[in-house]
């Protein structure tokens, strides 16, 4: 991992989701930082633009949608690359996503390389040798 | 000795099913009173709202309501503009539901009271409205009746309720689809590798627990229970459960009073007694001590 890394913001309840980015991001030089809840990663997103930020919707305290509401009145989250990641394949919070600028919806469960092509798309991390 | 229960005023989802074949269930959409004495807390404001407004304004010792909204859905709301003490100038009322700021939740309550939609918005309405802000413990208290509020599966933010009165823990949760994340999971196990189902299969043991968690222990446990399993399979992804579900995940977490809610508007009362029946034969054989009701409109549960 070097200094030049981009940063990965990942907020989801589930353990295995951390799991599931940790093997997505194997290959890249990538630095990965995943919270529990909204409420944990709060302090840090007020400080901290990451280079794509990861939610997901249904988790105790703040969902992901409300959340992403709120970071997008801070000017520092304006246009902060955002990718909604989550089992509630619905119609209406697909919508709610896309007016609050996400980029992509994806729905769990999704194969590992998703995630990775995902990283790709918005980001030009560079692989590891 | 406290005047406390709960009253089902409106039991149906998604429509108002008010067929004569239909009526013994009832064909008003969601709402129930919670009341400790002089403390009334209302769960949803469908159409059951109305005829609860109307018989409130026949007494006149209690004048403050708290409503407790879980989602905005039009079944859950479609009863506020016939409701009658928000019409009446000394009536205090406060309303709660999701929303980053109590803004939010008066602009969600308001939107349907409005041109071309409605001729009169909530700007007519003479009671004191407030409503509450969300809180970060996501608690709120209201005299001998308190409550919590958690996010569950349905088609945008949409709360359940948790709610603590006379010692007594009441679960209203009218709009969830259960075990979702685990059934999406078995649909598409062919397209995952190896690795990847074995995490998978962590994920669903994390979505069952969570499910598992968020009724453990109830008292009486008012839940989604809108489809048959046929039904189910032509309508997952629609934000509701299927009975089977609601009935196992009632049984594991310990549930002690289990009242199958939010009924789909197709099912007439016979169909509805199926449901009762099948419901009563799976907590037999799983030998459970689990009571299970049909929520039935006008339907008195005591809480002394």
């Amino acid at each position: 991992m070097t200094g030049n890394s981009p940063t990965i913001v990942v907020v989801d309840d589930s353990p295995t989701v951390k799991a599931l980015f940790e093997r997505g991001i194997i290959d890249c030089q990538i630095e990965l930082k995943v919270f529990r809840s909204a409420d944990n990663a709060w302090t840090y997103l007020e400080a901290i633009s990451p280079a794509l930020l990861f939610l997901n919707i249904k988790m105790p305290g703040k969902d992901g949608l409300t959340f992403l509401k709120e970071l997008r009145h801070l000017p520092l989250h304006k246009e902060t690359s955002v990718v909604m990641i989550s089992s509630k394949d619905y119609a209406q919070d697909r919508s709610v996503a896309e007016k609050l600028g996400a980029l992509e919806f994806i729905t769990k469960p999704m194969p590992i390389q998703v995630i990775t092509d995902v990283i790709h798309k918005y980001l030009q991390p560079t692989k590891t040798t | 000795m406290s005047d406390a229960y709960l009253r089902f005023w409106g039991v149906r989802g998604s429509y108002s099913a008010p067929f004569e074949s239909h009526l013994g269930v009832g064909g008003n959409t969601s709402c129930v009173e919670v009341r400790v004495d002089d403390q009334i807390v209302i769960c949803d404001a469908g159409t059951g709202i109305i005829p609860l407004g109307n018989e409130l304004m026949a007494q006149s010792k209690i004048r403050n309501l708290l409503v407790i909204l879980t989602h905005y859905h039009w079944d859950h709301i479609c009863g506020l503009p016939f409701f009658v003490p928000a019409f009446v100038p000394d009536w205090n009322i406060d309303f709660f539901g999701p929303g980053q700021c109590d803004d939010e939740i008066k602009e969600h309550v308001s939107a349907q009271m409005q041109a071309p939609y409605f001729p009169v918005g909530t700007e007519t309405w003479l009671a004191n409205v407030n409503y509450l802000k969300p809180t970060k413990n996501q608690e709120i208290a209201q005299g001998p009746i308190s409550f919590e509020y958690h996010n569950v599966h349905h088609p945008g933010t949409t709360y359940g309720y948790r709610i603590k009165a006379m010692g007594k823990s009441i679960l209203y949760i009218s709009d969830n689809e259960c075990s979702y994340l685990g059934k999406s999971i078995d649909r598409k196990s062919d397209e995952l590798t190896e690795e990847e189902k074995q995490l998978y299969e962590e994920m669903k043991k994390e979505e069952h627990l969570a499910e598992i968690e968020m009724v453990k222990d109830a008292d009486i446990l008012i839940h989604d229970a809108q489809y048959t399993p046929e039904d189910y399979e032509k309508k997952r992804g629609w934000g509701h459960s299927c009975y089977i579900d609601t009935v196992n995940i009632a049984i594991e977490a310990g549930v002690k009073e289990l009242y199958l809610y939010h009924h789909d508007p197709n099912y007439d009362d016979d169909a509805m007694e199926k449901i009762h029946q099948h419901s009563l034969s799976i907590i037999e054989e799983k030998n459970s001590s689990l009571k299970c009701f049909i929520a039935r409109e006008g339907l008195i549960v005591d809480l002394s």
